[in-house]
């Protein structure tokens, strides 16, 4: 089975976390500007930033055969930062129309401030202009009310739902966010955001109809093989492979290629790369690479 | 040459594409607006095929080659073509203008992006100003970035120092690139290039390794005790390309090594004919590179 999973911040991740991924699956992948644990000070460290998504990091994952995409944007945290932000918007032209560039990302609020509304709106514009799908991050404190908020804010603008990815929802914004004609993502993140078996009964309720399922990984503890884990867990709980599918890879493909910058056929058509034979010989096989055991505990709590 | 370059974009490309680019080469030369042509540069991936190669008739290339000396598209993919040709409107910006937004681009682009930037120098005006850009793309460890400025592309002999020049030679040697297809290979060298080619030679041979047998080219001219000892040493070779690159120097060495002309004849016979020169030798070298590392 092969999974695309349309938010995870490899600049983080180490080839380990590569080579597992490849191992179990993951074909394709999303990766959305982020913060980076601390606040950046200069313009110049986000072109940089922007640099290496379309850059060094597109090609580490090639050299384990994963299709690596991404989306820019400026994060709401660092949107408080007005003159940085200012900056930032000036420079995400240049970024937003390039090849693998699958939408803008991700964006949306953190404490709800006047500036992070400021910022979602012109970068909601640029989308617009651009013709871009919008990667939506939802707020970890007052969550409801700030993707409620988020969405009334998108419409004004003029946005298509459909081209909207709202992502770590979970039991409390799940149905609005449904309802309202968005794409729905959730968040695998073992202790803080929603543990894949409530993913399941999610599944069991909701169905996989618009329903996104991806893991975040980044720099702190989160696993890069939530979703091929959360697959396997719903298979055991009966969900249908179809629906699986749906979640794990095809709604995700669907709702970002509406960029024109991602197809089936990027990986398909491509020769691939054999990770195994790449690495024949080179320290990076040694010992090191345990995909059966990671794969026998697929419970994330 | 833009109505050229547009004429062979059209013979392979999307119509819908090549009149997305006309119209948006007329409207930015009206009135060029920043926003809009990063978006139209960036967007080239979104209008044409990002597999398709270009196929430029001969007389294509000729008109080319004739009109900027060296220049030429030959194997180029749409997206190289498609953005050079939007790069050849941005040329016709004030100076500052122009340099500023070659810098931004620059600063931000992608792999094919930056192909495409540097192939299209030849082309830019105000070259004094980019040299600076080229020798620093030189230093890029991606091959198609070195490549898109040492091979096929004239920027380089007409603007590079000779220091620049040197180091651009050597890498190129030193990553094995097919250096007949840098242009100004033949005519451009110096003496502080020969000793380096040397030296880099030598230490090759101390590590049991070799040097491609093209870089003797650009010591042709200076056939010191040294250099002479080398050339002897690839007289002597057990391969065949080194003993052409050998015949070659000795060719036109102008009797200073006629001493090697006996182990050579069959070489230099083939030099006489026209069947072996410093083009067919490094077809020969890349030809040989390319099917290695396909088994």
């Amino acid at each position: 089975m092969r999974f695309f999973d349309s938010h995870v911040h490899m600049v983080s991740r180490t080839t380990d976390d590569y080579q597992r991924m490849a191992a179990a699956g993951v074909t394709a992948i999303i990766e959305p500007s982020f913060w980076q644990g601390q606040p950046r000070t200069e313009p110049g460290t986000f072109k940089d930033y922007f640099n290496s998504l379309i850059g060094f990091e597109r090609f580490r994952a090639s050299q384990f055969g994963i299709k690596h995409y991404c989306t820019i944007g400026l994060n709401p945290k660092e949107a408080n930062n007005e003159k940085l932000a200012e900056a930032v918007l000036e420079l995400m032209p240049l970024y937003i129309c390039k090849e693998g560039v699958v939408g803008i990302g991700e964006i949306g609020y953190d404490d709800q401030t006047k500036a992070e509304e400021k910022y979602l709106i012109k970068q909601a514009e640029l989308a617009l202009e651009a013709d871009l799908p919008i990667q939506i991050h939802t707020p970890h404190r007052d969550k409801k009310k700030g993707t409620i908020r988020t969405m009334d804010v998108l419409e004004d603008v003029g946005i298509d739902p459909s081209k909207v990815i709202i992502d770590h929802n979970n039991e409390e914004t799940v149905k609005e966010v449904l309802d309202r004609g968005y794409w729905t993502a959730f968040t695998i993140y073992p202790h803080t955001k929603l543990g894949n078996q409530r993913m399941v009964e999610l599944m069991l309720e909701y169905g996989g109809e618009n329903i996104v399922i991806d893991s975040a990984a980044d720099w702190g503890i989160s696993d890069p093989l939530a979703v091929p884990k959360t697959a396997a867990l719903m298979k055991e709980r009966g969900i249908s492979l179809e629906e699986i599918e749906q979640v794990t890879y095809h709604n995700p493909l669907k709702a970002y290629g509406q960029s024109g910058q991602v197809e089936e056929s990027d990986w398909d058509d491509s020769e691939g790369i054999d990770p195994a034979a790449l690495f024949e010989g080179n320290t990076l096989l040694r010992g090191g690479m345990d995909v059966e055991t990671a794969m026998s505990q697929y419970t994330i709590e | 040459m833009r109505e050229r370059l547009i004429e062979i974009l059209g013979k392979t490309s999307d119509p819908e594409a090549v009149a997305w680019l006309q119209q948006t080469v007329d409207e930015q030369g009206k009135s060029f607006q920043q926003r809009p042509f990063y978006y139209a540069f960036s967007g080239v991936s979104r209008r044409f095929d990002k597999k398709a190669t270009t196929d430029a008739g001969v007389g294509q290339l000729t008109f080319l080659s004739k009109t900027a000396p060296g220049f030429t598209v030959a194997g180029w993919d749409e997206f190289r073509l498609a953005r050079v040709i939007l790069l050849t409107v941005l040329a016709e910006q004030e100076k500052d203008i122009f340099l500023e937004n070659l810098k931004a681009l620059i600063g931000t682009a992608d792999l094919r992006e930056q192909v495409a930037i540097f192939s299209a120098f030849p082309l830019l005006p105000h070259p004094a100003a980019l040299v600076e850009f080229a020798t620093d793309g030189l230093r890029s460890n991606i091959i198609d970035i070195f490549d898109s400025i040492s091979l096929n592309n004239p920027f380089a002999s007409e603007n590079f120092t000779d220091e620049a020049w040197n180091q651009m030679v050597l890498k190129a040697i030193f990553i094995t690139r097919p250096l007949y297809r840098i242009v100004g290979h033949g005519e451009r060298t110096n003496l502080a290039l020969a000793e380096a080619i040397s030296d880099l030679a030598h230490e090759r041979w101390a590590a049991g390794r070799t040097i491609t047998p093209e870089a003797w080219r650009s010591c042709t001219n200076f056939l010191d005790e040294r250099i002479s000892g080398d050339i002897a040493k690839m007289a002597g070779s057990s391969e065949a390309n080194d003993r052409s690159a050998a015949a070659l120097v000795v060719s036109t060495a102008e009797g200073k090594l006629d001493s090697l002309k006996d182990r050579l004849s069959k070489e230099i016979a083939a030099i006489e004919s026209g069947e072996l020169t410093w083009h067919s030798l490094g077809q020969t070298v890349e030809e040989q590179l390319i099917r290695k590392s396909l088994t």
